[in-house]
Protein backbone atom coordinates (compact mmCIF):
# COMPACT_ATOMS: atom_id res chain seq x y z
CA UNK A 1 0.00 0.00 0.00
CA UNK A 2 2.78 2.35 0.94
CA UNK A 3 4.52 1.42 -2.32
CA UNK A 4 1.36 2.31 -4.22
CA UNK A 5 1.26 5.71 -2.48
CA UNK A 6 4.92 6.24 -3.29
CA UNK A 7 4.25 5.28 -6.94
CA UNK A 8 1.41 7.77 -7.15
CA UNK A 9 3.50 10.54 -5.61
CA UNK A 10 6.33 9.97 -8.08
CA UNK A 11 3.81 9.92 -10.97
CA UNK A 12 2.28 13.25 -10.01
CA UNK A 13 5.12 15.25 -8.40
CA UNK A 14 6.97 16.57 -11.48
CA UNK A 15 3.92 17.18 -13.70
CA UNK A 16 2.03 18.83 -10.83
CA UNK A 17 4.91 21.23 -10.22
CA UNK A 18 4.96 22.15 -13.94
CA UNK A 19 1.17 22.63 -13.85
CA UNK A 20 1.44 24.99 -10.84
CA UNK A 21 4.07 27.05 -12.70
CA UNK A 22 1.84 27.15 -15.80
CA UNK A 23 -1.14 28.28 -13.73
CA UNK A 24 0.98 31.02 -12.13
CA UNK A 25 2.16 32.23 -15.54
CA UNK A 26 -1.42 32.16 -16.85
CA UNK A 27 -2.55 34.31 -13.90
CA UNK A 28 0.29 36.80 -14.49
CA UNK A 29 -0.58 36.96 -18.20
CA UNK A 30 -4.27 37.63 -17.49
CA UNK A 31 -3.51 40.20 -14.77
CA UNK A 32 -0.88 42.06 -16.81
CA UNK A 33 -3.32 42.44 -19.73
CA UNK A 34 -5.32 44.93 -17.63
CA UNK A 35 -2.30 47.13 -16.84
CA UNK A 36 -1.97 49.84 -19.52
CA UNK A 37 1.48 49.29 -21.07
CA UNK A 38 0.69 50.31 -24.65
CA UNK A 39 2.53 48.01 -27.04
CA UNK A 40 4.19 46.48 -23.97
CA UNK A 41 1.02 44.48 -23.22
CA UNK A 42 1.31 42.22 -26.23
CA UNK A 43 5.08 41.89 -25.71
CA UNK A 44 4.61 40.81 -22.07
CA UNK A 45 1.80 38.42 -23.01
CA UNK A 46 3.83 36.81 -25.80
CA UNK A 47 6.91 36.54 -23.59
CA UNK A 48 4.85 34.75 -20.92
CA UNK A 49 3.33 32.49 -23.60
CA UNK A 50 6.85 31.60 -24.80
CA UNK A 51 7.89 30.70 -21.23
CA UNK A 52 4.71 28.63 -20.83
CA UNK A 53 5.51 26.79 -24.07
CA UNK A 54 9.05 26.11 -22.82
CA UNK A 55 7.71 24.69 -19.51
CA UNK A 56 5.13 22.57 -21.36
CA UNK A 57 7.62 21.23 -23.90
CA UNK A 58 10.40 20.60 -21.40
CA UNK A 59 8.51 19.04 -18.52
CA UNK A 60 5.14 17.81 -19.81
CA UNK A 61 6.19 16.83 -23.36
CA UNK A 62 9.35 15.54 -21.67
CA UNK A 63 11.83 17.03 -24.14
CA UNK A 64 14.32 17.23 -21.24
CA UNK A 65 14.67 13.44 -21.38
CA UNK A 66 14.29 13.12 -25.17
CA UNK A 67 17.04 12.02 -27.55
CA UNK A 68 18.95 14.75 -29.39
CA UNK A 69 17.32 13.77 -32.70
CA UNK A 70 13.83 14.29 -31.24
CA UNK A 71 14.86 17.67 -29.81
CA UNK A 72 16.28 18.74 -33.18
CA UNK A 73 13.03 17.83 -34.98
CA UNK A 74 11.02 19.67 -32.31
CA UNK A 75 13.23 22.75 -32.72
CA UNK A 76 12.95 22.55 -36.53
CA UNK A 77 9.32 23.71 -36.33
CA UNK A 78 10.34 26.77 -34.31
CA UNK A 79 13.26 27.49 -36.63
CA UNK A 80 10.99 27.55 -39.71
CA UNK A 81 8.47 29.75 -37.88
CA UNK A 82 11.29 32.24 -37.30
CA UNK A 83 12.17 32.06 -41.00
CA UNK A 84 8.53 32.59 -41.99
CA UNK A 85 8.12 35.62 -39.73
CA UNK A 86 11.50 37.11 -40.65
CA UNK A 87 10.97 36.86 -44.40
CA UNK A 88 7.34 38.00 -44.24
CA UNK A 89 8.04 41.03 -42.06
CA UNK A 90 11.17 41.95 -44.00
CA UNK A 91 8.64 42.76 -46.71
CA UNK A 92 5.68 44.20 -44.77
CA UNK A 93 7.70 46.35 -42.35
CA UNK A 94 9.80 47.90 -45.11
CA UNK A 95 6.91 49.10 -47.32
CA UNK A 96 6.81 52.87 -47.37
CA UNK B 1 1.56 -14.20 -25.48
CA UNK B 2 2.91 -11.84 -22.81
CA UNK B 3 1.96 -8.16 -22.57
CA UNK B 4 5.48 -7.22 -23.57
CA UNK B 5 5.38 -9.39 -26.71
CA UNK B 6 2.02 -7.89 -27.72
CA UNK B 7 3.26 -4.35 -27.12
CA UNK B 8 6.40 -4.76 -29.21
CA UNK B 9 6.01 -4.20 -32.97
CA UNK B 10 8.43 -4.95 -35.78
CA UNK B 11 11.11 -3.81 -36.53
CA UNK B 12 11.88 -2.62 -32.99
CA UNK B 13 14.21 -4.70 -30.80
CA UNK B 14 12.80 -3.24 -27.56
CA UNK B 15 9.99 -1.01 -26.25
CA UNK B 16 12.27 1.91 -25.42
CA UNK B 17 13.38 2.25 -29.06
CA UNK B 18 9.81 1.73 -30.27
CA UNK B 19 8.61 4.59 -28.04
CA UNK B 20 11.40 6.82 -29.34
CA UNK B 21 10.42 5.94 -32.91
CA UNK B 22 6.78 6.89 -32.29
CA UNK B 23 7.86 10.07 -30.52
CA UNK B 24 10.13 11.07 -33.41
CA UNK B 25 7.39 10.37 -35.98
CA UNK B 26 4.87 12.44 -34.04
CA UNK B 27 7.32 15.34 -33.72
CA UNK B 28 7.86 15.26 -37.50
CA UNK B 29 4.09 15.47 -38.00
CA UNK B 30 3.84 18.29 -35.46
CA UNK B 31 6.64 20.25 -37.17
CA UNK B 32 4.36 20.40 -40.23
CA UNK B 33 1.39 21.31 -38.02
CA UNK B 34 3.47 24.09 -36.46
CA UNK B 35 3.93 25.64 -39.90
CA UNK B 36 0.22 25.30 -40.65
CA UNK B 37 -0.68 27.28 -37.52
CA UNK B 38 2.30 29.62 -38.03
CA UNK B 39 0.76 30.83 -41.31
CA UNK B 40 -2.36 31.85 -39.39
CA UNK B 41 -0.36 33.52 -36.62
CA UNK B 42 1.68 35.33 -39.26
CA UNK B 43 -1.51 36.61 -40.93
CA UNK B 44 -2.70 37.81 -37.53
CA UNK B 45 0.60 39.60 -36.90
CA UNK B 46 0.55 41.35 -40.28
CA UNK B 47 -3.04 42.55 -39.98
CA UNK B 48 -2.54 43.60 -36.37
CA UNK B 49 0.58 45.60 -37.26
CA UNK B 50 -1.43 47.42 -39.95
CA UNK B 51 -4.61 47.88 -37.85
CA UNK B 52 -3.55 48.12 -34.19
CA UNK B 53 -6.52 50.25 -33.07
CA UNK B 54 -9.11 48.10 -34.86
CA UNK B 55 -7.62 44.95 -33.26
CA UNK B 56 -7.73 46.62 -29.83
CA UNK B 57 -11.41 47.52 -30.27
CA UNK B 58 -12.31 44.10 -31.70
CA UNK B 59 -10.29 42.20 -29.07
CA UNK B 60 -12.16 43.95 -26.26
CA UNK B 61 -15.35 42.21 -27.46
CA UNK B 62 -14.03 38.65 -27.02
CA UNK B 63 -15.28 36.79 -23.93
CA UNK B 64 -12.24 36.68 -21.67
CA UNK B 65 -14.05 34.61 -19.03
CA UNK B 66 -14.69 31.77 -21.51
CA UNK B 67 -11.12 31.99 -22.82
CA UNK B 68 -9.66 31.92 -19.31
CA UNK B 69 -11.81 28.95 -18.20
CA UNK B 70 -10.71 27.10 -21.33
CA UNK B 71 -7.04 27.89 -20.65
CA UNK B 72 -7.32 26.35 -17.18
CA UNK B 73 -9.16 23.32 -18.59
CA UNK B 74 -6.54 22.69 -21.29
CA UNK B 75 -3.52 23.19 -19.02
CA UNK B 76 -5.08 20.79 -16.51
CA UNK B 77 -5.78 18.26 -19.26
CA UNK B 78 -2.07 18.38 -20.16
CA UNK B 79 -1.28 17.51 -16.52
CA UNK B 80 -3.60 14.47 -16.53
CA UNK B 81 -2.32 13.40 -19.96
CA UNK B 82 1.28 13.51 -18.71
CA UNK B 83 0.36 11.41 -15.66
CA UNK B 84 -1.50 8.98 -17.96
CA UNK B 85 1.66 8.55 -20.05
CA UNK B 86 3.86 8.06 -16.98
CA UNK B 87 1.37 5.57 -15.55
CA UNK B 88 1.28 3.69 -18.86
CA UNK B 89 5.08 3.46 -18.95
CA UNK B 90 4.98 2.14 -15.36
CA UNK B 91 2.35 -0.43 -16.48
CA UNK B 92 -0.30 1.04 -14.17
CA UNK B 93 -3.27 0.25 -16.41
CA UNK B 94 -6.05 1.46 -14.09
CA UNK B 95 -4.36 4.81 -13.36
CA UNK B 96 -3.72 5.26 -17.09
CA UNK B 97 -7.38 4.72 -17.93
CA UNK B 98 -8.60 7.03 -15.12
CA UNK B 99 -6.24 9.83 -16.18
CA UNK B 100 -7.23 9.41 -19.85
CA UNK B 101 -10.89 9.58 -18.79
CA UNK B 102 -10.29 12.84 -16.91
CA UNK B 103 -8.37 14.21 -19.92
CA UNK B 104 -11.30 13.44 -22.24
CA UNK B 105 -13.72 15.04 -19.76
CA UNK B 106 -11.60 18.19 -19.65
CA UNK B 107 -11.35 18.23 -23.46
CA UNK B 108 -15.13 17.91 -23.76
CA UNK B 109 -15.60 20.65 -21.13
CA UNK B 110 -13.37 22.88 -23.29
CA UNK B 111 -15.49 22.19 -26.38
CA UNK B 112 -18.76 22.82 -24.49
CA UNK B 113 -17.39 26.13 -23.14
CA UNK B 114 -16.27 27.03 -26.65
CA UNK B 115 -19.78 26.22 -27.93
CA UNK B 116 -21.32 28.54 -25.33
CA UNK B 117 -18.88 31.25 -26.32
CA UNK B 118 -19.67 30.84 -30.03
CA UNK B 119 -23.37 31.04 -29.18
CA UNK B 120 -22.87 34.37 -27.37
CA UNK B 121 -20.69 35.69 -30.22
CA UNK B 122 -23.31 34.82 -32.82
CA UNK B 123 -26.07 36.41 -30.69
CA UNK B 124 -24.01 39.63 -30.72
CA UNK B 125 -23.63 39.31 -34.54
CA UNK B 126 -19.83 39.17 -34.22
CA UNK B 127 -19.53 37.36 -37.53
CA UNK B 128 -17.87 39.28 -40.38
CA UNK B 129 -20.35 40.34 -43.04
CA UNK B 130 -23.59 42.30 -43.26
CA UNK B 131 -24.76 43.67 -39.91
CA UNK B 132 -21.38 43.40 -38.19
CA UNK B 133 -21.76 45.77 -35.21
CA UNK B 134 -18.20 47.08 -34.75
CA UNK B 135 -16.24 49.79 -36.51
CA UNK B 136 -13.79 50.54 -38.09
CA UNK B 137 -14.25 47.90 -40.83
CA UNK B 138 -10.86 46.32 -40.01
CA UNK B 139 -12.40 44.93 -36.80
CA UNK B 140 -13.94 42.32 -39.11
CA UNK B 141 -10.43 41.08 -39.95
CA UNK B 142 -9.83 40.32 -36.28
CA UNK B 143 -13.13 38.49 -35.98
CA UNK B 144 -12.50 36.60 -39.23
CA UNK B 145 -9.21 35.39 -37.79
CA UNK B 146 -10.93 34.64 -34.46
CA UNK B 147 -13.39 32.24 -36.10
CA UNK B 148 -10.76 30.58 -38.30
CA UNK B 149 -8.05 30.18 -35.65
CA UNK B 150 -10.26 29.08 -32.75
CA UNK B 151 -12.33 26.91 -35.11
CA UNK B 152 -9.31 25.06 -36.47
CA UNK B 153 -7.97 24.67 -32.95
CA UNK B 154 -11.32 23.22 -31.82
CA UNK B 155 -11.23 20.76 -34.75
CA UNK B 156 -7.75 19.64 -33.63
CA UNK B 157 -8.95 19.24 -30.05
CA UNK B 158 -12.02 17.28 -31.21
CA UNK B 159 -9.70 14.94 -33.13
CA UNK B 160 -7.62 14.56 -29.96
CA UNK B 161 -10.71 13.70 -27.89
CA UNK B 162 -11.77 11.05 -30.46
CA UNK B 163 -8.27 9.55 -30.50
CA UNK B 164 -8.05 9.41 -26.69
CA UNK B 165 -11.48 7.72 -26.48
CA UNK B 166 -10.34 5.19 -29.12
CA UNK B 167 -7.15 4.52 -27.16
CA UNK B 168 -9.18 4.04 -23.96
CA UNK B 169 -11.31 1.44 -25.73
CA UNK B 170 -8.20 -0.33 -27.05
CA UNK B 171 -6.62 -0.36 -23.59
CA UNK B 172 -9.92 -1.24 -21.90
CA UNK B 173 -10.36 -4.32 -24.13
CA UNK B 174 -6.66 -5.18 -23.65
CA UNK B 175 -6.14 -5.21 -27.45
CA UNK B 176 -2.82 -3.41 -26.86
CA UNK B 177 -1.16 -3.23 -23.42
CA UNK B 178 -0.78 0.26 -21.95
CA UNK B 179 3.00 0.11 -21.80
CA UNK B 180 3.28 0.00 -25.60
CA UNK B 181 4.19 3.06 -27.64
CA UNK B 182 0.58 4.19 -28.32
CA UNK B 183 0.45 6.62 -25.40
CA UNK B 184 3.66 8.33 -26.51
CA UNK B 185 2.15 9.66 -29.75
CA UNK B 186 -1.23 10.49 -28.22
CA UNK B 187 0.32 12.50 -25.37
CA UNK B 188 2.60 14.56 -27.61
CA UNK B 189 -0.30 15.43 -29.94
CA UNK B 190 -2.50 16.46 -26.99
CA UNK B 191 0.20 18.74 -25.59
CA UNK B 192 0.67 20.30 -29.02
CA UNK B 193 -3.02 21.30 -29.16
CA UNK B 194 -2.53 22.82 -25.69
CA UNK B 195 0.58 24.72 -26.81
CA UNK B 196 -1.31 26.31 -29.75
CA UNK B 197 -3.92 27.54 -27.28
CA UNK B 198 -1.20 29.06 -25.08
CA UNK B 199 -0.54 31.53 -27.91
CA UNK B 200 -4.14 31.91 -29.09
CA UNK B 201 -5.27 32.96 -25.62
CA UNK B 202 -3.24 36.20 -25.28
CA UNK B 203 -3.63 37.17 -28.94
CA UNK B 204 -7.39 36.65 -29.07
CA UNK B 205 -8.63 37.25 -25.53
CA UNK B 206 -6.13 39.64 -23.96
CA UNK B 207 -5.84 42.07 -26.89
CA UNK B 208 -7.48 45.35 -25.98
CA UNK B 209 -8.04 44.69 -22.26
CA UNK B 210 -5.87 47.53 -20.90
Amino acid sequence: MSNGGSDMRSLWRGPLLAWIVLMGLFAISLGSAYIPLGHGNVAVNLLIAAVMLAVLATFLMDLKNAKSLVRIVAMAGLFWIMMMFSLTFSDYLTRW
Amino acid sequence: MTDLARALQEPWPDLRMQREGVSLGMWFFLASEVLFFAALFCSYAIYRSYNPEAFRIAGAHTKVIYGSINTVLLLTSSLTMTVALRAATAQLRRVTLICLGITVALGLAFLITKGLEYHDDIEEHLVPGTGFPLSPPATQIFWGLYWIMTGIHAIHLSAGVVVVIAVMIIFGRRIIPVQGSTMEGVAIYWHFVDSVWIFLYPLIYLAGRA
